[in-house]
């Protein structure tokens, strides 16, 4: 690996704040693909998708992209600016988008089911070394408070949207999120 | 004590911030915190890499060829600054630039003064180029300095960057266009002094910014190989 290829993402990103176009290309390239698979779930068009990473590193060149200095600017952190553009996009789009459609090839489409080629969040974690505490503790949380966070986090759904989604009242959606936020961090950090 | 000097609210907010689920005038008051307290800060990092393994174990796609094509198309990082005004170029480069503006004005200028032939000819500042360079991590880099027909460079290495074995470091002018030009090897210390291969005028007339790398030991490359390690702008010290 070379020298340039061993930069983390808080280098390349230092970097591009000096406008180092070459730091800027090595970030696009270490980054790029991982961008692009979590504006895909997000939005599930692959189209729309590349617009959302584009815009993402277009606002991270002309440094407009709101960061507190204490916050770190890893990888993680990218990921979760590209989901929220992409939960912006998604809510833009949203009033056209059914939940069920059928494409041009007559597959039928579900907005938040993913289909059965693919693994779902649960199964994305436990494979990797990365997700296996988290996809550990929410794997001990109930189904439908699980499905709730799942919907609040890929989806960007409010509280209301995602009590009518699951067809449950709007409180009992709050008390899932909130208290399985709490189990998550209590579970995590008893396995660090 | 306010909301945001509470542990546990901060903490729930925060969760709540990532999550997405925190929404209308409270995520807008969030939004305006976060940058000026530290405590809400660090909660929103710690979700974030709580929660990220949700977004950074998924997959690789490919992206189109078409995708970097429309980034470069839209941020002019090739030829940039071709179609850019200097100064909004020169600007944009926070924090390197802002960074550099300041050093420019609020370093090198009393340091010039303090300068004792200028107090035995009392004469105005002497006709110099000055570079004042930023590093990475916005800190202050190197301050750059020669005559205007001088044959060196004077540089002050304020913050060092590790230099490996095998390799050294590089300065290289850029032009208002963004091309760069190979100025020579860059001899490390504190203070240092580095011959030119031309007059000092005819090398940074044309100069808005410099620029360091870090290249192989006895390389004489024709452009960087590596991402700068410090850049900054350079100007002329005279009216």
């Amino acid at each position: 690996m070379s020298a340039a290829a061993a930069d983390t993402v808080e280098q390349l990103m230092g970097r591009v704040a000096l406008r180092d176009h070459r730091a800027f290309k090595l970030l696009f390239d270490q980054t790029a693909g991982r961008l692009l698979a979590v504006a895909s779930r997000v939005l599930q068009d692959r189209a729309h998708a590349e617009d959302v990473v584009q815009e993402v590193f277009v606002k991270l060149w002309n440094q407009s992209v709101q960061r507190s200095p204490a916050q770190t600017c890893s990888l993680a952190w990218m990921c979760v600016v590209t989901r929220n553009m992409a939960i912006d996009h998604l809510r833009r789009k949203r009033p056209e988008t059914p939940l069920q459609w059928v494409d041009a090839d007559g597959v039928e489409h579900e907005h938040d089911v993913p289909d059965d080629e693919h693994p779902s969040p649960m199964e994305h974690l436990l494979a990797h070394e990365d997700g296996v505490r988290l996809g550990n503790c929410l794997g001990r949380l109930e189904t439908e408070p699980r499905q709730a966070v799942l919907f609040a986090f890929y989806e960007g759904l409010s509280h209301m949207e995602i009590a009518h989604r699951m067809c449950k009242p709007l409180g009992t959606v709050k008390a899932w999120t909130r208290r399985s936020l709490l189990r998550l961090k209590g579970c995590m950090e008893a396995c660090a | 004590m306010n909301w945001y000097h509470h542990r546990d609210t901060v903490d729930q907010l925060a969760a709540s911030y990532l999550l997405g689920t925190l929404r209308g005038q409270a995520r807008r008051r969030f939004d305006a915190m976060l940058p000026k307290q530290t405590l809400l800060a660090l909660a929103v990092d710690d979700w974030t890499q709580r929660l990220a393994p949700l977004l950074t174990t998924l997959s690789p796609e490919q992206p189109s060829p078409a995708l970097w094509k429309s980034i470069v198309l839209r941020t002019a990082v090739k030829g940039q600054a071709t179609t850019d005004s200097l100064w909004r170029r020169v600007f944009s480069a926070i924090p390197a630039g802002a960074l550099a503006m300041g050093m420019l004005v609020g370093v090198m200028a009393p340091m010039l003064w303090d300068r004792p032939w200028v107090e035995e000819s009392g004469a105005q500042l002497p006709a110099s180029y000055v570079g004042v360079l930023g590093t990475a991590d916005g800190k202050p880099g190197l301050i750059v300095s020669s005559l205007r027909h001088g044959a060196w460079v004077d540089v002050k290495q304020m913050t060092p960057v590790a230099v490996p074995p095998g390799m050294q470091l590089y300065l290289w002018r850029i032009d208002a266009t963004g091309k760069t030009n190979a100025l020579g090897p860059l001899p490390t210390g504190k203070w240092v002094r580095m011959a030119l291969p031309e007059p000092a005028e005819a090398l940074f007339s044309q100069a808005v910014e410099l620029a360091v790398t870090v290249e192989k030991l006895g390389d004489t490359p024709l452009a960087p190989q590596l991402p700068f390690v410090y850049r900054g702008l350079c100007g002329k010290l005279w009216k």
